[in-house]
């Protein structure tokens, strides 16, 4: 592929990812049935359960990242954590806002301890904590390192996320896939799922190049006017 | 009680509205500061 036809891939990306995600959601709004229990208010789980199951991918494409930088120690590897990792809190974040908005009229409140939503919670914190932390690292170097073992450590949670309404008593329903839900709920929850897969592909894409652009400028010698300043005369001390 | 929720659509419309609110926040986010740090790292090189 060419660069100026890479260069389009990413805003390509999220414009079919935009595109798709509108028509699953009018798609889920407008022509799939209400469902039996839950009436119109099920019609959340086309934007909810689209956004666990990226939110999970984000997660793993950064855990993915930090493995491939502590090996290799390529940066692209390192811009590629960083864009990752801020995508998988922003759709953390966002699932849990939908599951507290599906949560009031359902179970009654808007948040619950319950295992699922416990450990998701631990997730969206052990998971934010490192890109805030990251913007106090000045040594990219050691940044980049340590930012990789976290992201390493902090995925721990992603699969106890994913099995939690399995191992424990939960008030949280079992996992959403095609083979727990109606077929005629599944056309809306998949073009949902690849538009959201497309969406944050593409902006994971144009944050890993401003994280590249950053890169540069960090490591980039100093002007030779600002580097004779600094650098002290001969006998000065 | 007929044990199916009545009524929500407030609650349908709140959830895409906070989706769509929160996706395209964040995507101008990226927009603006990329294009900050491309204009910034053309001003360095013309320097």
């Amino acid at each position: 592929m060419s660069p100026r036809s890479r260069q389009w891939l990413a805003p390509a990306l999220v414009v079919v990812g935009a595109a798709l995600v509108c028509a699953g959601s009018a798609w889920g709004l407008f022509k799939a049935p209400p469902e039996v229990f839950m009436g119109e208010v099920q019609r959340i789980m086309y934007v909810h359960v689209p956004t666990a199951w990226n939110a999970m991918l984000a997660l793993s494409f950064a855990f993915g990242c930090a493995l491939a930088f502590l090996l290799t120690g390529d940066w692209k590897w390192d811009n590629r954590l960083e864009a990752a990792l801020e995508m998988g809190v922003v759709l953390s974040l966002l699932l849990c806002m939908q599951g507290a908005i599906w949560a009031k009229p359902t179970w009654g409140v808007w948040w619950d301890w319950d295992p699922r939503l416990t450990t998701t919670a631990v997730r969206v914190l052990a998971v934010g904590a490192i890109p805030a932390l990251r913007a106090f690292g000045e040594v990219p170097g050691r940044r980049a390192v340590w930012s990789a073992v976290a992201c390493v450590i902090a995925f721990a949670d992603v699969p106890i996320v994913y099995f939690s309404v399995k191992w424990w008593n939960s008030l949280h329903q079992a996992q959403s896939t095609p083979e727990t839900v109606s077929s005629a709920f599944h056309w809306p929850l998949r073009i949902n799922a690849f538009g959201i897969l497309f969406l944050w592909t593409g902006l994971v894409a144009l944050r890993a190049r401003l994280s590249a652009l950053r890169l540069r400028e960090e490591t980039a010698p100093p002007p030779p006017a600002e580097a004779a300043a600094a650098t002290p005369a001969q006998g000065a001390w | 009680m007929s044990g199916v929720i009545q009524g929500g659509e407030e609650f349908v419309i709140a959830a895409y509205a906070v989706t769509a609110a929160v996706l395209s926040a964040y995507a101008a986010s990226i927009y603006f500061r990329l294009r900050a740090e491309k204009r910034r790292a053309s001003r360095e090189e013309g320097r």
